[in-house]
């Protein structure tokens, strides 16, 4: 029964959903990833260079808001809400990237 | 005064030929109503070369200073009985006197003025009250009043500086006792009684056996150094066959003529190569600085020489320490003496002297520290050695980079970074030919008020038509073959 709805669940997710929103999935699940590993590596280790873990786990989270962000703002679903082109969007996130990485690269250290 | 400069100056260069010297100086003064009485003891000083400048008690030209500069170094007071000394002088006097860094030799008798008492009170010793004196029926050489004890030699492990190790007994004492304040730790008994001596009459509690004094010692926090006796008669010719060994080491100690301790020089700086360690002499304060960094090496150098037997000698111990203090000692190690720096001995005998050194690391603390050594020993002279260094923190541009532990962050971000670039490769160069045909149109639509209708619209079609991508993939690849 459940194996059944996670099958329908995830054919739907791979019929229903623009390629865009499943490249962006993907991009949020190496985020979590990326930070998850970081911080189990600060548990592990100590927090000694605090710094330089909070700028590699910052990095990890800045990016998986701002995925989330875009995909917010690209869905086709959310068009009437939000209204303005995908490009735009698209051109926020980059902007909003590069911003994220100079921050980070500053801080770690 | 002049012919008895000239004969100090004489007697000098005798003793620099002949015997020990005091480190402090040689003008002695000996106030004594009968000099006679100790004509072998002042006879031993001369030879040791000091100045002896004998004055009856009641000389009122007697004074200690002048123009609040000492006239002597050392003064013994052997007037057990004088009521008064010169024009007046003060137990006050005495004291500043040996503020002043004079050395002193306080003896009583069981008629000891209050002049006495207010001195040796001055000290911590409280003799016993006006008129006793210290019996013996059993250990007491053959006098018939029993009132010439025989007392021991008081060795405290810690004073041994202060009298010879092969010194024996009997020293014979003839006067009165008195008790040492127990809240005074620098005043040291180096004569004590036999457990069957007691001061009579007897007080309550009672003074006798081990609680009571007989000769003790006191070096102050600026060096000076005081004995207090109980007894003039100990110094006095008719006792001098079974004392001169004791009065000697008692007096040698007093006056500075042993155990003089001192530094020669010290300094710190940053650990470097050994040859530098090598080429530093200690000497010279080349390259001090006054700021470190924390965390730095730190190599600190000090070279200490004792006094004895007329000449500075390496003073050598294992028991020297250094202390980094901010309030708190943060540090505090024991110095290590270097054999290699001692080979001053060979060249100049007067700067003889052992060289102690420490290596660490600073705190990771900073502000303002005091680098000491602070060695005071029971019956050596006290060194402090005092300096005040910065210690500063790291520069921005100081911390270490690239750690080992933080390489997990490195490479997390630079990760993060290139995942940002894979998406926006994949943004650019992936999309749906329906979504892009849909953009193409778009501006070419003329505008209206509900624009934002028609793209709602619009993206719901390219919805519709993305929900098949595969077979719109496959009819575009059918297309360009």
């Amino acid at each position: 029964m459940s194996s059944g709805i996670v099958a329908t669940l995830a054919r739907s997710y791979a019929s229903s959903t623009p390629q865009r929103l499943k490249a962006i999935d993907a991009y949020m699940a190496f985020c979590v990833a990326v930070g998850v590993l970081q911080l189990a590596y600060c548990v592990l280790a100590g927090t000694f260079p605090y710094n330089a873990f909070l700028a590699g786990f910052g990095s990890a989270v800045g990016c998986f808001v701002f995925a989330a962000s875009l995909r917010i703002k690209t869905d086709p679903r959310n068009a009437r809400q939000f209204g303005g082109a995908p490009e735009a969007a698209f051109a926020e996130f980059v902007f909003c990237h590069i911003a994220l990485h100079f921050v980070v690269s500053h801080f770690l250290g | 005064m002049r012919l008895s400069a000239s004969l100090a100056a004489l007697a000098a260069s005798l003793a620099a030929l002949a015997a020990a010297r005091s480190a402090a100086g040689d003008r002695l003064l000996v106030v004594a109503d009968d000099a006679a009485q100790y004509s072998d003891l002042l006879a031993a000083l001369a030879r040791r070369g000091f100045a002896v400048d004998v004055r009856a008690a009641a000389n009122t030209s007697v004074a200690l200073s002048e123009d609040g500069r000492r006239l002597y170094d050392h003064a013994a007071l052997l007037a057990p009985a004088a009521k008064r000394v010169g024009a007046g002088l003060t137990a006050q006097a005495f004291v500043r006197f040996v503020n002043d860094g004079g050395n002193l030799l306080v003896a009583a008798s069981s008629a000891a003025s209050d002049l006495h008492r207010a001195l040796a009170a001055q000290f911590g010793a409280e003799f016993a009250r006006p008129g006793s004196r210290v019996v013996d029926h059993q250990a007491r050489n053959a006098t018939a009043d029993h009132a010439t004890v025989a007392a021991a030699i008081a060795r405290p492990a810690a004073a041994a500086p202060i009298l010879s190790p092969d010194l024996r007994g009997p020293v014979y004492f003839r006067g009165i006792a008195h008790r040492c304040d127990p809240a005074n730790p620098l005043l040291t008994p180096v004569l004590t009684a036999a457990r069957s001596t007691y001061s009579t009459p007897l007080a309550d509690p009672p003074l006798a056996g081990r609680a009571l004094a007989l000769v003790s010692v006191l070096q102050t926090r600026r060096n000076a150094r005081v004995a207090i006796s109980g007894s003039a008669d100990l110094f006095s010719d008719a006792l001098a066959p079974t004392n001169r060994r004791f009065v000697r080491d008692l007096l040698q100690w007093t006056f500075q003529e042993k155990a003089v301790l001192r530094e020669t020089a010290h300094s710190h700086r940053l650990a470097g190569a050994a040859a530098a360690d090598a080429a530093a002499a200690v000497t010279a304060a080349t390259h001090q600085p006054e700021h470190y960094r924390i965390g730095n090496d730190i190599v600190y150098d000090i070279a200490l020489s004792v006094y004895h037997d007329d000449a500075w000698h390496p003073y050598v111990a294992d028991d020297v320490q250094f202390e980094a203090i901010m309030l708190d000692p943060y540090l505090r190690l024991t110095l290590n003496r270097t054999r290699a720096k001692d080979t001053a001995t060979a060249t100049a005998t007067a700067t003889a002297s052992a060289t102690y050194r420490g290596r660490f690391k600073l705190p990771d603390r900073y502000g303002t520290f005091t680098f000491r050594v602070n060695y005071k020993r029971t019956g050596y002279s006290n060194v402090d050695v005092r300096d005040t260094v910065a210690i500063w923190p790291l520069r921005h541009d100081e911390y270490p980079r690239f750690l080992t532990a933080a390489y997990p962050y490195y490479v997390g971000s630079l990760v993060m970074v290139l995942g940002f670039l894979a998406l926006c490769a994949v943004w650019l160069w992936s999309a749906d030919p329906a979504a892009l045909a849909n953009n193409h149109h778009h501006p070419a639509q003329p505008p209206n008020d509900n624009a934002d209708d028609d793209a709602a619209a619009a993206a719901a079609a390219a919805a519709k038509s993305k929900s098949k991508p595969s077979k719109s993939k496959q009819k575009q690849k059918q297309k360009s073959s």
